[in-house]
């Protein structure tokens, strides 16, 4: 391995996070202030630093061009620095949010800055690794960063449970991980997924399949796949809205990210290069479970989070139909994958902040039916939180609904009777899901206040909010210039 | 191409859009100015779209007025729009019940006005986007657009069960509309896969001078049997068909007056022409196949929703009802595929707008004064109301269909072409239903069924002794209501006598059609493909060896009889 100074500049995005994360931990150790809020500043400025050098780099980058960093560790191309904008972008508003739920729940603690940044890190390592032990570093700096957030609030019992509860199921997923990684280098005699590629067609075809398979039902875990999705509505409902935020928006774009490079491209290609036992089938069928099952539970839930996780669990088995599609050998998939993300994020971004905004010390109004009559007291939230949501709910004229049709139509694209069978599926479970986004906005709109609201107020939550949705309109009515992010 | 008009269409529908951000940012609680914002941008609308009769020419046949832009290249998505003589008169008959319903909306909407003014605007542009887009994908995006602005609309200034009512009309249309979303995949993925341009055009011209759209591809039979399950689906809901009608009642009823008005008058009759338009020019295979069982279903609705009309007791879902049997007259004569019935079809859409949204209108200017829609409350109001009574049975004998009015013309023409849709159907038609002559006489005793109901209804309300005492001292139509009003009833009565000019227009349109129906019918079984304009080669290739064979066969014939006779 040589460390060639020159590639440091490619890494720029990774470094400033690190560096901003490094220093958000000794400022906390030695501010003395008593207002722990005020480190947000920091924060924001390194996730916007990130995301500036990411779109400096991606602008830097030609199309269709990609260079191996530190022989064959990481890769740099235009997909991987428009994932690391839009992963810092929302590190930046995970910060920006914070600061007002902090005050109105009592849990100003100044150490999540500091990891947020650093899981950050390893998010950004993710949508960028094209080795086995990059993507192992970036999914553990993830996903301890995570656990940790998540258990916060340390009074919370709820908070501790899901803690213990996403650790102890995250702690076995890495089980599975490196299991699967030991069996493809088993296979292949390589960890690096370039040289893995390229000797997939000679390798042991039983050590090849289990150690793939393995490796997708680690990666299910993280983006919560049904059946590893056990985790998700505890996890989203006991951290604290702003690390469900970050949680729900930025884990799931950093695992598909990794499953970008490790199943689509290194593993994936024209058709799967070692017959059919390739991970689309499995993938297939998972995609089709997550998706309904995730809907059908969210139609049940009475709590906002709740149902939001269960929302997010349903995204996540269409994101899997872009990854199949992809693997499959669909020219479009990529690109519909990456437009998907941004949509998924910052919609559910937007969403968690109104979630934020809405509730007050006293109550956090994270029932339904705490939201009635919102939008006649507070239009413009209820009116972000209907944006959103119709985005999530796959209605024109937003950003959710270019997504789907572009990850659907990528998946038609690869002619094949599964991705065929799985896009009926989830056009169907869309409608299902409207009933339940439409619960909430029935709420917002057609109820009468039971009482009055005390939103907790911040200039942040309000740009967030503001921001999110005029984003997602963004997306749905101009998509020329989101689409050819994905390269 | 005419390139005089191309700027009507965009800018009829941007004027709702844009009055609908105007409204929003009028001082709230002031219902007057958001309301009087809401009127001009609407009649502005109205009278744009006037420029549209001008500048079209009554005499062709396809899309005029049409403007191209890019919306998204890499999909190849193009905000694409013209209107030929079947979307003419719909696109009219929105703009011009838009004024009418914002004015006659001055009571009945009372609070929230200005968010019900802008709703109201959104919609409109909903509805002129989807009758004039020629991109399935924009048409999509219109036909979604619709749902929310009519969601919120029942759900907020809606009656007693207005949340079930709400919900129950965004998952029916849902449902149906997202199985076409899979089959518009299906096509423009085939349609990508055949001529490596991936576009949502019905038409597209290539740089080369090839055309090439969604329009013009052919699917295999089974896939074209599937596909147009998927849009009859979404159409049909939206008509809606028996059995699929379950919602409509239940959205009448709770919908205020406006949306009743417009749900009625415009919203349904897109389901008719998502068939006209779409579902049966695109897989006309398909349409061969289910047009006997749409065509049952039709008339089962026509006879059920009259027999069920005549059983309420609440008069706004006595009209929905009706309004499920008049839909059936539209869909009976669109699948009968003759001129007649498809001008029918068309010209009962456009009685139905002007008949039902007038009994809507009237009902809610009841409604104001006396706060029940019972039946039962009402009685003698004639001796209260003359003016408004006279207005009202026009009203309802147009709906009937009382010669001489709008009605009767649409009504009679689609049973005319359903009784002679045996002619154009000899093939297909399986011997085991009902034929199409048979039908067209069930269909008629929807006609006399109407009849009955309607004058029962309006006897009950308007006739007999005023006996309730509420009923004592309602006031007859202000200047308003009258504005309202007599413009419907002029117009049904202009309808009524000169269906001529209106039937002109759709007539090389519907013709068009027809032809292209049957042409594109025409292509065998085989695997996905364009249709070149004289119909594609293995076609020909079939014509051609038919009659080959038939040579051949006489050739025998006559080869046998030289053998014969030696």
């Amino acid at each position: 391995m040589n460390f060639a100074t020159g590639d440091a500049l490619y890494i720029a995005p990774i470094l400033i996070l690190a560096l901003a994360g490094l220093l958000l931990v000794l400022a906390e150790a030695f501010y003395t202030g008593k207002d722990r809020t005020a480190l947000a500043g920091l924060a924001v400025a390194g996730g916007v630093a990130a995301a500036v050098a990411s779109i400096a780099l991606y602008r830097h980058m030609d199309p269709g061009t990609h260079r191996y960093l530190y022989g064959e560790m990481l890769v740099a191309d235009r997909t991987g620095y428009a994932l690391s904008a839009l992963l810092s972008v929302v590190i930046a508003l995970a910060a920006l949010v914070a600061p007002a739920h902090m005050r109105a729940h009592d849990w100003a603690i100044g150490e999540y800055f500091g990891i947020l940044l650093l899981a950050g890190t390893g998010m950004l390592m993710l949508a960028h690794a094209s080795h086995l032990a990059t993507v192992f570093l970036g999914v553990e700096t993830m996903s301890i960063g995570v656990y940790v957030m998540t258990a916060l609030r340390r009074r919370s019992r709820r908070g501790n449970e899901a803690a213990m509860k996403y650790f102890l199921m995250g702690a076995f997923a890495t089980g599975f991980l490196l299991y699967g990684m030991a069996l493809v280098y088993g296979a292949t005699g390589t960890t690096s997924l370039v040289a893995v590629r390229e000797r997939l067609a000679s390798g042991n075809l039983a050590l090849l399949t289990v150690g793939t398979f393995m490796m997708v039902a680690a990666f299910a875990f993280k983006v919560a796949a049904v059946p590893f999705h056990m985790w998700a509505p505890d996890a989203y409902e006991g951290a604290p809205t702003p690390v469900t935020a970050f949680m729900a928006a930025a884990v799931k774009v950093a695992a598909v990210a990794a499953m970008i490079r490790v199943f689509g491209q290194f593993l994936g290609g024209e058709k799967l290069p070692y017959g059919t036992l390739g991970w689309a089938s499995p993938m297939v069928v998972l995609a089709a479970i997550t998706i309904t099952v995730g809907n059908i539970a969210a139609i049940r839930q009475d709590n906002v989070k709740r149902m939001l996780a269960y929302s997010s669990i349903s995204h996540g088995g269409v994101l899997l139909v872009g990854l199949c599609a992809m693997g499959l050998g669909s020219p479009s998939g990529q690109s519909a994958l990456v437009y998907y993300l941004i949509a998924y994020a910052l919609t559910t971004m937007g969403a968690f902040a109104v979630v934020s905004y809405v509730g007050s010390k006293q109550n956090e109004r994270l029932g339904i039916d705490d939201w009635a009559g919102l939008a006649s007291k507070h239009p413009a939230a209820a009116l972000a939180m209907t944006v959103c949501l119709l985005s999530l709910g796959g209605m024109p004229p937003t950003g959710g609904f270019f997504a789907k049709w572009y990850v659907f139509k990528s998946a038609m694209d690869a002619q094949d009777q599964q991705l065929l069978w799985v896009t009926i599926i989830g056009v169907v479970n869309s409608a299902v899901s409207i009933f339940y986004y439409l619960k909430l906005v029935t709420a917002m709109y057609f109820k009468d206040a039971t009482g009055e609201f005390t939103p907790s107020r911040s200039a942040g939550l309000t740009f967030t909010m503001a921001l999110c949705a005029v984003v997602v309109l963004a997306m749905g009515l101009f998509p020329t210039t989101w689409l050819g992010f994905g390269g | 191409m005419n390139p005089t008009g191309g700027f009507v269409l965009p800018v009829i529908l941007a004027l709702p859009l844009l009055g609908a951000l105007f409204v929003m940012l009028t001082p709230r609680g002031e219902g007057t100015i958001a309301r009087g914002v809401g009127l001009v941008v609407s009649t502005a609308t109205f009278v744009m779209s006037l420029l549209v009769l001008r500048y079209f020419d009554g005499k062709a046949a396809g899309y005029q007025l049409t403007t191209d832009a890019v919306w998204v290249k890499s999909l190849g998505i193009h905000m694409k729009l013209g209107v030929d003589g079947i979307s003419l008169w719909l696109v009219l008959l929105t703009t011009f019940l838009t004024p009418l319903t914002l004015l006659a909306a001055t009571k009945s909407i009372e609070k929230h006005v200005r968010e019900f003014v802008a709703a109201f605007l959104v919609l409109e542009t909903g509805m002129l986007g989807a009758f004039v887009s020629l991109d399935l994908f924009v048409f999509y995006v219109f036909w979604e657009v619709m749902l929310i602005p009519m969601y919120l609309m029942i759900g907020i200034w809606g009656g007693q069960r207005r949340l079930y009512a709400s919900i129950k009309f965004v998952l029916y249309t849902m449902v149906g509309s997202l199985l076409m979303l899979v089959a518009i995949f299906y096509l423009y993925v085939q349609h990508g896969q055949v001529t490596g341009i991936y576009t949502t055009e019905l038409t597209h011209i290539t740089a080369t001078g090839q055309t090439l759209g969604l329009a013009h591809l052919v699917l295999p039979h089974d896939a074209q049997v599937w596909c147009f399950a998927a849009f009859a689906l979404a159409f049909a809901i939206k008509i809606p068909l028996f059995p699929l009608h379950t919602w409509l009642p239940d959205a009448h009823v709770e919908a205020p007056t406006p949306g009743s008005v417009i749900l009625a008058g415009v919203l349904l009759k897109l389901g008719i022409y998502g068939f006209i338009r779409l579902a049966m020019p695109l897989f006309p295979h398909g349409a061969a196949v289910l047009a006997p069982y749409i065509s049952i279903l039709a008339v089962i609705g026509i006879v059920y929703g009259a027999v069920v009309a005549f059983a309420q007791d609440d008069v706004k879902k006595l009209v929905a009802y009706s309004s499920v049997s008049h839909l059936g007259f539209c869909a009976l004569g669109l699948f009968s595929l003759t001129v007649s019935g498809i001008e029918g079809s068309i010209y009962a859409m456009l009685s139905h707008g002007l008949t039902t949204g007038g009994l809507f209108l009237g009902i809610g200017m009841l409604y104001e004064r006396r706060h029940t829609r019972r039946l039962a409350e009402y009685g003698g109001i004639w001796k209260q109301m003359p003016v408004f009574s006279g207005l009202y049975l026009i009203i309802v004998m147009g709906s009937a269909g009382l010669p001489g009015l709008s009605g009767f013309v649409g009504e009679f023409l689609s049973l005319f072409g359903t009784f002679n849709a045996a002619d154009t159907f000899p093939s297909n038609w399986p011997h085991y239903l009902p034929s199409p002559r048979l039908l067209a006489a069930i269909a008629t005793t929807g006609v006399i069924l109407g009849a009955i109901y309607l004058l029962f209804m309006f006897q009950k309300v308007f006739f007999g002794p005023l006996d309730k005492g509420k009923n004592g001292h309602l006031p007859d139509v202000s200047i308003r209501e009258k504005a309202v009003l007599l413009p419907l009833v002029v117009l049904i009565f202009v309808l009524g006598f000169f269906p001529r000019p209106f039937l002109a227009k759709m007539e090389p349109s519907v013709k068009a059609f027809i032809a292209d129906y049957h042409k594109k019918l025409a292509e065998p079984d085989g695997p996905a493909r364009i249709m070149s304009a004289e119909g594609s080669p293995t076609a020909i290739k079939a014509k051609l060896e038919g009659a080959a064979a038939k040579l051949d066969a006489a050739a025998a014939r006559m080869g046998g009889n030289a053998g014969g006779q030696p």
